[in-house]
């Protein structure tokens, strides 16, 4: 009988609580002082044995891929399952009927269902959690960092759907959870699928008139389209200061190039929302963490922002030669493959296609949007599969993650 | 020679000197050229494409075609002849731009103009045309009706840049059907375009002055409006989304051709593998992956394979594998960029992934070090592009229906398929495989060599742009003799 078959010693709840206190109490500045280094390996390497035992396919893959010795300790070693995988294979621990039977236990059944956007070169995928605490404790030390770290309680505009509405997207679950634990009053404007932008414009008209300030989140294009069709109808709110934003974007799969300048300003001049208040987000629905720009906290702290988005101290990203799978030196771009602690029912090794910079533990990613005039008579699979997803119902012009 | 400023346009001398320019960098960082590039805005298009309509009436319109076939027949020649400096300038600039390797620019030149001089035009305006002088006079036809053939008046093309030459049979069409030219370069690849029509101008002056090439920012919706609003007819290159916007704006009687993203796919029936035979099959079929990097339609991304031959399936495999690696250093493939190689490594990882966890026998076959060429092998038909590069599918298969049911949701994504057989068993896998609406069906190792005769896209290069007149010459005299009424055994008789 091994551990894991002993009610009460479940490594994986074990396991879990040292990650929530890992992540609860990391010092964003303290991340890569060696007592830290040494504590996310340990962390990283535990997590990574319970993961090749709950994750069947990620333990057959890492024992073929056989990079893994044990030996050195070393975080690096264990291998990134690649973000594709995630769209045919039940890559998660929280499986339904996942062998839970055979254990005794109740039938696992996920306490969220994510659907991944899909890479460009794969359909869209599952990301299934038994538990949403990890993700949430991440989630939450991020967000409060990043977008209140005045400590403010703002009333929040979701531009986005309820969780209800969409209840396979991690951004609308994301928000959800931000809007539960950390704001007021929310209000989502998205609605069957439609933007309500009547909706909008009175909650920001009213947070102009009675002087309090707001919080925006959403999708980068779909507050962009918000902001230029306000622009069109000569629709301007001067929002009280404090007021802020918090855009996500991307949209992996679209072919929209969207210029942060250009962006910031409309921002500011339409909404009042300085650039010093608006702060963009990567994730990935693969990730149970997030990374932010810090152009709001530097605002708080009284210093110029940095460039890029800040890596949690509970993740580690590396920067791979695209050629040779080595690691590059600090601030070469290349291929990205984060590890993140957050994921205990996924791998928390992940390959992306992503393409961007590490400079201590700031990421700048490159290439991502760039890609607006796309090659000619070639380039199949973007297109085959942005077309098969066309018939798949979007619930807003933003992207599934 | 490609020290400096490359003039990434070309605009007819007249007009040229009113143009304004702009300098800009081309590629990365590490290794941009610069460009000079006309500015270009809806006035700007409007006025040039003016110069070249009204060039057209004096230079053009009335000119026999024959005399135009054969000046674009020897501007082929100027860059097919190694000792040309036309062709080594050509060479030196699409090497510096980046895209491809030398030898890769050498083939490609070599294969767009090669079927384009000596007679080769003209071979190709008579296949669709009939003969030259239908372009000039009403002229009989193979059944004897005089008939003449009008090119649009002016031709607007938008070109892509994943291979080399392609503007080239474009360019040559408008010109061999008397129509103007205003092209809109690509950004991929700004070299070609702008050198041919410069080429075309050094030989032959009213030629010359009939053309436009320039560039701007595809999706730029005022400068899209402003060229394909009053075109009467547009041959474009492109996905689907630049090319979607430019239908919606055409004048609704232009005629137009668009050529969107496509792939091709090879089917190699179990007579052809034998093990004589392997070698080349393999050096064929590996040929045809990478010329180019995979990058074109006709670059075959999936190779399904006939169990139950000579050889099976996997031998095919490993073989393509070993030719690939020959082709390393035979066809240097140029360096992708991070982002095209990052999705090349994911996709191995997860035929990793499939080869541990899947039920389809997958098994990588990769070049030993970086990105070079990737084979992924497994039983059983599906269709699944790669990010190509040199990344291929091998599937073994039983038949040709399994394929067909596999193709049959992507059949029209697939530009041509690779077809190795022989005798009667070719004639009946072509007339499946053409069942699905396939364009092209073509012997392996000829993939990317489309005969100019032939069709791109399922399309004529010429005929759908052509307009007809007809000279009938009235009733029959036969007909004129019988009336149209049933006959009657003593009919004339009243």
């Amino acid at each position: 009988m091994t551990a894991r078959e002993i009610p009460g010693t479940d490594p994986t709840r074990k396991m879990e609580a040292d990650l929530v206190r890992f992540i609860s109490e990391a010092g964003w500045e303290e991340a890569h002082t060696r007592r830290a280094e040494a504590a996310f390996s340990d962390l990283a390497i535990r997590s990574f044995r319970i993961q090749c035992d709950t994750i069947p396919e990620y333990g057959a893959y890492a024992r073929h891929v056989g990079r893994w010795s044990g030996r050195s300790g070393d975080w690096r070693e264990i291998p990134p399952v690649p973000c594709s995988a995630f769209k045919e294979h039940g890559l998660s621990a929280a499986r339904a009927g996942d062998g839970a039977a055979v254990r005794g236990e109740a039938p696992a059944s996920p306490a969220v269902t994510f659907e991944t956007s899909g890479t460009t070169i794969t359909r869209p995928g599952r990301v299934q959690l038994k538990s949403t605490r990890l993700y949430e404790t991440s989630l939450l030390k991020s967000f409060a960092r990043h977008l209140l770290p005045d400590g403010a309680r703002l009333k929040i505009i979701i531009f986005g759907p309820t969780r209800a509405e969409s209840p396979h997207s991690s951004l609308w679950f994301m928000a959800d959870r931000v809007a539960g634990r950390l704001c007021d009053a929310p209000i989502w404007i998205v609605e069957h699928g439609e933007p309500r932008w009547e909706r909008a414009d009175a909650e920001l008209a009213r947070s102009r008139d009675d002087r309090v300030p707001v919080l925006l989140l959403g999708t980068t294009l779909l507050l962009r389209a918000y902001v230029e069709r306000c622009d069109r109808r000569g629709l301007r709110f001067a929002l009280p200061p404090g007021s802020r934003a918090m855009d996500t974007g991307g949209a992996k799969g679209t072919r929209v190039e969207l210029l942060r300048n250009d962006i910031a300003a409309s921002f500011h001049s339409v909404l009042g929302i300085p650039p010093t208040h608006l702060v963009n987000e990567y994730g990935m629905a693969e990730m149970g963490s997030q990374f932010y720009e810090d152009t709001l906290l530097a605002a708080h702290e009284r210093r110029p922002a940095r460039a890029g988005f800040v890596i949690p101290p509970w993740v580690r990203t590396r920067v791979l030669d695209p050629e040779t799978m080595l690691d590059l030196p600090e601030g070469r771009p290349g291929l990205l493959v984060h590890y993140d602690l957050a994921n205990l029912d996924v791998p928390l090794a992940i390959q992306t296609e992503d393409v961007g910079a590490v400079a201590g533990n700031r990421l700048t990613l490159e290439g991502r949007l760039r890609e607006a005039e796309r090659r000619g008579c070639s380039l199949p699979f973007e297109q085959f599969l942005e077309r098969e997803r066309g018939a798949r119902a979007d619930p807003a012009p933003g992207m599934p993650r | 020679m490609t020290q400096g400023l490359f003039d990434a346009f070309y605009l007819p001398p007249d007009v040229e000197r009113d143009a304004d320019t702009s300098v800009q960098r081309f590629g990365p960082p590490h290794d941009a050229i610069e460009l000079r590039l006309a500015t270009v805005s809806p006035a700007s298009i409007e006025t040039w494409v003016e110069a070249i309509r009204s060039a057209r009436a004096e230079h053009l319109a009335r000119r026999p075609a024959a005399e135009i076939h054969r000046v674009l027949e020897r501007v082929a020649q100027r860059f097919l002849d190694p000792q040309s400096p036309v062709r080594r300038n050509a060479i030196a600039w699409l090497a510096h731009s980046g895209r491809f390797s030398t030898p890769m620019i050498e083939r490609a030149l070599t294969d767009t103009f090669g079927p384009l001089s000596a007679g080769g035009v003209s071979r190709w305006v008579a296949s669709e045309v009939g003969s030259a002088t239908a372009l000039d006079h009403p002229t009989p036809d193979r059944k004897g009706i005089p008939r003449q053939a009008f090119g649009p008046e002016w031709m607007l093309q938008i070109y892509a840049g994943n291979v080399p030459g392609l503007p080239v049979w474009p360019f040559y069409s408008a010109l061999a059907m008397k129509s103007a030219l205003f092209a809109k370069a690509s950004s991929q690849e700004p070299v070609l375009a702008p050198l041919l029509a410069r080429t075309i101008a050094e030989e032959d002056r009213g030629l010359g002055a009939c053309i436009a090439v320039v560039w701007w920012k595809g999706g730029t919706i005022e400068l899209d409006r402003a060229a394909v609003r009053r075109a009467p007819a547009v041959l474009a290159f492109g996905g689907e989304n630049s090319t979607m916007s430019i239908a919606r704006e055409t004048h609704p009687e232009a005629k137009i051709v668009i050529h969107g993203s496509k792939v091709s796919v090879a089917y190699i029936s179990r007579a052809s593998l034998t093990r004589p035979g392997l070698g080349s099959l393999a050096a064929r079929a590996a040929f045809d992956v990478a010329l180019y990097d995979q990058q074109g339609c006709l670059s075959p991304h999936a190779f399904y394979v006939e169990r139950g031959g000579d050889v099976g399936p996997a031998a095919f495999a490993s073989a393509l594998g070993g030719a690939l690696e020959t082709l390393r250093d035979g066809l240097p493939r140029r360096e992708p960029e991070a982002s095209q190689a990052a999705r090349v490594q994911l996709y191995r990882a997860q035929a990793h992934f499939e080869e541990a966890t899947g039920s389809r026998g997958t098994q990588v076959l990769a070049s030993s070090e970086g990105t070079d060429w990737t084979l992924v092998y497994e039983d059983g038909a599906r269709f699944e592009p790669t990010p190509a590069y040199r990344t291929v599918r091998v599937h073994a298969v039983d038949g040709v229906q399994e394929v067909e049911a596999a193709l049959a949701p992507a059949a029209r994504f697939i530009e041509a398929i690779g077809l190795e057989a022989k005798g009667r068993e070719r004639v009946a896998l072509a007339a499946a495989l053409a069942a699905m609406g396939v364009p092209r069906i073509a012997p392996l190792g000829a993939l990317q060599s489309p005969s100019l005769v032939g069709t791109h896209g399922g399309l004529h290069r010429l005929l759908p742009f052509l307009r007809w007149t007809t000279v009938e010459t009235g009733p029959r005299s036969s007909a004129v003799r019988r009336p149209h009424r049933p006959k009657r055994k003593s009919g004339r008789s009243r």
